[in-house]
Order: structure tokens, then C-alpha cells, then sequence
């Protein structure tokens, strides 16, 4: 090699490196922290969090935004616009609150994060993202194009940076809004109701509502606990389904006989929780009642028989659990043990357009 | 004193050296059954009739074994417990099984590898005992939906068995038999309900085999012997009536049979392949699609001669 030659490696040693290292793929700055879910102790240990949407702060903020946000329509207000806030409102913990032009009333959007049982009152939606494309989409829900909503939040000055940092792309994508609406959905816990107080040993319940809660409890006074959890079942519900003596006869093609096709399935609908029950009217999958009144009166006296009855509902030859007045007052105090007034005025879950 | 050092030596590497010997161990698996009058249970359907003359059907069962054991010719009992962390069931403790006509895969019980060799007798809790049974202890659902609460005795169900049955008026209507701790009127003294079942077994566990027990729940035993349990009497529901927690309690006693399977089955077989296999053998035997008869199931499988109902 002479010197000419020795002088060209040593350039070319220098600068290939260079242009290699030019060549480079630009670095990825989307670093999203991973978002911590609250786990009360006394909660299920297994959750819903699917491996392809991990919880961030950047999402979990993005969702909440989102949530709120009647953008989300993808039209502007002469066509009529809508958020998932439009009807799910925190006080009514995330439910309507008045009966609705739904077909079904509302389920309340709480402590879904451990619902592994499917969602909506026949449980036929399986996750919250395919939850969120399904009331985006509805016509009698928010109505939306997927494409014209994309289209929209890519135009806005705020949401492309936003996507960046929660899914690592200012491209925005519909299954990213579902992801992010999903995650803000899962992070709404509700464990602080006077009942959780008692459950951790911090607060005692009184008279009335201990009794009440026996009452709950017991098969035989009002037997809601099969259904509706308790101590040994914080969520409140079990997340399965039940036809509960509403009614003798069923015209519903979407009760839960829709989705397993079993005849033993007709007039069954999902247990939602009763978390926060005071303030989650209309009541049952129709919204049929309006008061916590009414509720106990139906399970007292007005429950009817049926060939799919469940099984579990073994005071119904009597009509219902027979309570007294004084029992009912008793059950009903309990009941409103449930709310949680620290979930439903928690600044994290709240508008934070505001 | 050499020669002291020199025996000493010796005997530790014999001590040694039987300390290593290796035992080998042996798959085992449990598949879970139920009959009624010697057919197969069939859910949702109103052809039974218990030994007080109710007609009844049965919509599920739910319910716990636990601290299930072996015992070789030794007189050792060796303990079955869970081969794996369940995907789906949320066992905290190890020799706890949650099983569920509902859920297919819980009535499939994978045991851990146990030392190969000849057992021969089997015993196991009916539900939960007082060590086992504390409230709190299973968080995620199936097994949390068992919680019983606690005004009651707290802890868990043992089971769940609900139906219909036809009441004298000749209505249908519900049928909970569910078990627990019992209690008095005032709650204030609480009765264990559980209940051990122990009976031979002859099982040889091979290092190279998926090793089978077949276990029934005769579910008309619950309501025969020493006990006649007429549902008018008990009524619908008994988790606060101790006299009939009592009276299944002692009925219980011969509920359970059980058999080995003795078709060669290959080592690491897969859940799927091994619940497949029970399935088949448990259902493949029927003379008709839903029903099938212990005693046929034995003669065309070749199973052993266990505890059985013809053994009564």
C-alpha cells in the first residue's frame, strides 16, 4: 500500500462511520410513562389491560381529553355534536342520570378495568376499545364517521402532538382515539365509599346500615349478595348475568340469550355494580325505575316467575324478599353507603377542558 | 485413628451417595364428573327425581375440593397440588381446586409431578377447612363469586348446586343447595360443614405416563343415605338452616367415587389433549350422546375396579 493509498483508508475509515451514522434512522423520543392503576387490596388481581394498550400517563391524559371533547363527533355544531360526556356524567357516576333515548339505559363506566365478563348489559362487547367505536359509531349515540373524526383531530392544533406522546405518532389513527378513551375509562376507580372505609377498618357503619348490610347479605332477608357482591366481592357485582323476575314474558333480542343463544339465557342481563347506586338512576337494563324506592320494592314484592328466572331468585313464590318498611329503610341505608363521593368529584376524571 | 478417619469417610460418601439417588416423578391428573341414578348429569333439564320423590333439575354446580392426597404403601400421604399457575383460575393456594359445570377447563385438575410408585388409598376435603377457609382469600372471580358472607360465617361456599325443583303445589321452583358454615339463629355459634372423604385407590404412578383419576359426584347421593333430604322440607334455600347443612353433610359421605384410568397415555401431554381425553372418555362411552353409565364406561376402558357405586 503506498502513502496515497495508506492516506485514503484512513479518510475512509473516518468517514464512512459519518455517513453511516447519518444514515441512521432518526431516534424515537416516544418514551410514555407507564400509568400506575389504583389496586385497592380487596379488588380482583386480574384485570382487563389488553398487552397491545399498556396504561400511560400520556394516554390515559389523551382518553380523558378525548372523553370529554365533543370533537370527537367529527363535525361542527350545526350537525349537532357530542362527547362520551355528553351522557356519561361523573356525578351520576359516569351514567346519564335521566332515562335516555337509548335503547337500553346505561351501564355505569366504574372499576371496569377488572370486568372480564364482556361489556354492555348482554356482555356481547368484549373489550372498551371495541366499547368506544361502538357508541362512536351508533346512531343513537354519538353518531360518528371514524374516517371524518380522524380527519378532524389530525386538522386541530392540539391532538397530533398529543397521539404523539401517548402512541409514538402524530398519524392520527382510529384505533388509537379507542385505545386512549379505553385507558381513561380503565383508570376511573371507585374504592372510597363509607363501605370501603369500613371494609379497610377506618370508619364504622351505623346501626341502620349494619343491619342493612346483613340484610344484603343473607338469604334470608334481601338476598342481594349472590348477584351484587359485598365484602368478599368488593366490585359489588359479580359481572354475570341474571334474569331477575323483571318480568314473565321476553320480547328483548338483545337480553343475554342474544349473545350465548341459550333459551335459559332469556330475560338475563348483566349485574351491573352497586357502587355508587344512589346516583346511578334510571334502574335496570330498561330504566324502568327512577327511585332506589321502587328497586327495593320490586325485589321486595314484585318479582315475577318465569321459566328462565335464575335459579338464585328463590324468594320469588313469595313475590319478592318480603321486607318491612323498616327493613327496606335499613337496606336502602346501606345502599347509600356505596357512594363514593370522592370519585364523583375527582378532579383526575373530571373535564379537563375546564 | 487413621483408620477412624477412614470409616468416617466411608460412611458419609454411603450417606452421601443415597442422598443422591434420584426419585422419579410421575404426571397425575384428576377429571371431574357427575351422574345421577348412573347417567351423566344433564343441566337445564327436569328428568330427576330424588329418593324423597322431587322431581328437579339442575342448572350448575359450583364448588371446592381441596387438600387432596395420596397415600403409598408406605402409609405416606403425599399431597396433589396445582402443576400449574391457571390462566383462568386464580388459585392463591396450592392444593385448593375450584370446579365449575359452567367452566369446562376447572373440571380438568392438572396435578404437580408426584413420586412415582404404587398409592393406595385417596383422601381429600369436601369444600374448605378451617385453615382454608378465610374470607378475603381469593380475590379474582370465578372463586370470589363463592364468598359467603360473612354475618354467616364468612369464607367461601363449599358449593353451589342450583336447579328446580317441583314443590308440593306442584309449581317449579328455584333450588339452591348451597353449603357453608353453618350457623345458629342469632349468629352468634357458626358449624364447619366441610367434610373429609377418604377410600382406596389403586393407582400405579409411572414416570412415562400421564396418569388419570376419574372422579364422580353422585349427585342423588346428596339426598339418599343415612339422610332422606325431601326439598319441601329444607325448602329452597338452607345457607341459614344448619339442620339441612347437617343432614348433606352426612349424605355427603358417599357422594364421591372414583376410578384410574389405565389406557397408556403419553408423558406431556398438553392440558387441551389430556382434557380432550377425559371428555372423551367420560362422554365417549354414553350409549346415547348424554348419557353414560359408570359401569359401561369401565368395561370399555378397562378401568380399574375402584371405590364405586356398584361397590355398595
Amino acid at each position: 500500500m503506498n502513502p496515497t493509498n495508506k492516506t485514503g483508508f484512513w479518510l475512509l475509515s473516518i468517514v464512512l462511520p459519518l455517513v453511516f451514522a447519518a444514515c441512521k434512522p432518526e431516534q424515537n423520543h416516544y418514551t410514555p410513562t407507564p400509568y400506575e392503576l389504583r389496586q385497592p387490596s380487596y379488588f380482583p388481581s386480574k384485570n382487563n389491560i389488553p398487552a397491545d394498550n399498556p396504561m400511560t400517563e400520556e394516554g390515559v391524559a389523551l382518553g380523558r381529553k378525548l372523553f370529554y371533547d365533543a370533537r370527537l363527533s367529527g363535525r361542527d355544531g350545526t350537525e349537532g355534536i357530542r362527547s362520551c360526556s355528553s351522557c356519561h356524567h361523573q356525578e351520576n357516576n359516569f351514567e346519564y342520570g335521566t332515562p335516555t333515548n337509548t335503547h337500553h339505559a346505561m351501564l355505569p363506566l366504574i372499576n371496569l378495568a377488572w370486568n372480564r365478563t364482556g361489556l354492555g348489559w348482554n356482555g356481547g362487547v368484549a373489550t372498551l376499545e371495541d366499547m368506544v367505536l361502538a357508541a362512536v359509531t351508533s346512531p343513537v349515540e354519538i353518531n360518528a364517521d371514524t374516517n371524518q373524526v380522524v380527519k378532524y383531530l389530525q386538522k386541530t392544533k392540539d391532538y397530533p402532538e398529543l397521539f404523539e406522546k401517548a402512541f409514538g405518532s402524530r398519524e392520527i389513527a382510529f384505533i388509537n382515539v379507542e385505545r386512549a378513551i379505553a385507558q381513561f375509562v380503565r383508570s376511573l376507580v371507585s374504592a372510597d365509599s363509607k363501605f370501603d372505609r369500613y371494609l379497610r377498618g377506618e370508619e364504622q357503619l351505623t346501626e341502620d346500615e349494619l343491619t342493612g348490610y346483613e340484610l344484603f347479605c343473607t338469604e334470608d332477608g334481601a338476598d342481594c349478595f349472590h348477584c351484587h357482591g359485598g365484602g368478599g366481592l368488593a366490585l359489588m357485582t359479580t359481572n354475570l348475568f341474571y334474569n331477575n323476575g323483571l318480568d314473565d314474558e321476553f320480547n328483548d333480542p338483545e337480553d343475554r340469550s342474544a349473545i350465548t343463544g341459550s333459551h335459559w339465557d332469556r330475560g338475563a342481563y348483566k349485574a351491573p355494580t352497586l357502587r355508587n347506586i344512589a346516583v346511578s338512576s334510571p334502574y335496570m337494563h330498561d330504566g324502568r325505575f327512577t327511585t332506589l324506592d321502587e328497586v327495593i320494592n320490586f325485589y321486595s314484592e314484585g318479582v315475577k316467575d318465569s321459566e328462565t328466572i335464575n335459579p338464585l331468585m328463590h324468594h320469588v313464590m313469595d313475590g319478592g324478599v318480603q321486607l318491612t318498611d323498616t327493613e327496606k329503610d335499613q337496606l336502602k341505608a346501606f345502599l347509600n353507603a356505596l357512594t363514593d363521593e370522592h370519585f364523583l368529584n375527582n378532579p383526575d376524571y373530571s373535564n379537563p377542558n375546564h | 485413628m487413621k483408620e477412624m478417619q477412614f470409616i468416617l469417610m466411608l460412611c458419609a460418601a454411603i450417606v452421601t451417595a443415597s442422598c443422591d439417588k434420584p426419585v422419579d416423578y410421575g404426571n397425575v391428573s384428576v377429571g371431574i364428573d357427575y351422574s345421577i341414578n348412573g347417567n351423566h348429569l344433564i343441566t337445564d333439564s327436569l328428568c330427576y327425581h330424588n329418593e324423597a320423590g322431587n322431581a328437579f333439575m339442575i342448572t350448575e354446580i359450583q364448588w371446592f375440593i381441596s387438600n387432596m392426597e395420596l397415600q403409598n404403601e408406605q402409609g405416606e400421604w403425599t399431597p396433589l397440588e396445582h402443576r400449574e399457575v391457571d390462566n383462568l383460575l386464580s388459585n392463591p393456594t396450592d392444593k385448593i381446586f375450584y370446579i365449575d359445570t359452567n367452566i369446562p377447563e376447572s373440571q380438568t385438575l392438572l396435578m404437580a409431578p408426584i413420586p412415582v410408585g404404587h398409592y393406595k388409598a385417596m383422601r381429600f376435603t369436601f369444600g374448605l377447612d378451617e385453615d382454608d377457609n378465610l374470607s378475603g382469600l381469593f380475590s379474582d372471580m370465578p372463586e370470589s363469586n363463592m364468598f359467603w358472607p360473612e354475618p354467616l360465617g364468612g369464607g367461601y361456599h363449599y358449593m353451589k348446586l342450583n336447579g328446580r325443583f317441583v314443590d308440593a303445589d306442584n309449581e317449579l321452583i328455584p333450588l339452591n343447595i348451597h353449603l357453608g358454615i353453618g350457623q345458629n339463629a342469632n349468629h352468634t355459634e357458626f358449624y364447619q360443614n366441610y367434610f373429609i372423604v377418604e377410600g382406596p385407590i389403586d393407582l400405579d404412578i409411572l414416570e412415562s405416563k400421564e396418569n388419570l383419576i376419574l372422579l364422580n359426584m353422585v349427585v342423588d347421593n346428596w339426598f339418599r343415605n343415612p339422610n332422606l333430604y325431601n326439598f319441601n322440607e329444607f325448602g329452597s334455600a338452607i345457607m341459614q338452616n344448619q339442620a339441612a347443612q347437617q343432614a348433606l353433610k352426612e349424605n355427603g359421605q358417599d357422594v364421591f367415587t372414583w376410578a384410574v384410568f389405565k389406557e397408556t397415555n403419553e408423558k406431556d401431554m398438553k392440558k387441551e389433549e389430556i382434557f380432550k381425553k377425559l371428555r372423551h372418555i367420560m362422554q365417549g362411552a354414553a350409549p346415547k350422546p348424554h348419557y353414560w353409565r359408570w359401569e359401561n364406561v369401565k368395561k370399555r376402558y378397562g378401568i380399574d375396579k375402584g371405590q364405586d357405586e356398584s361397590d355398595k
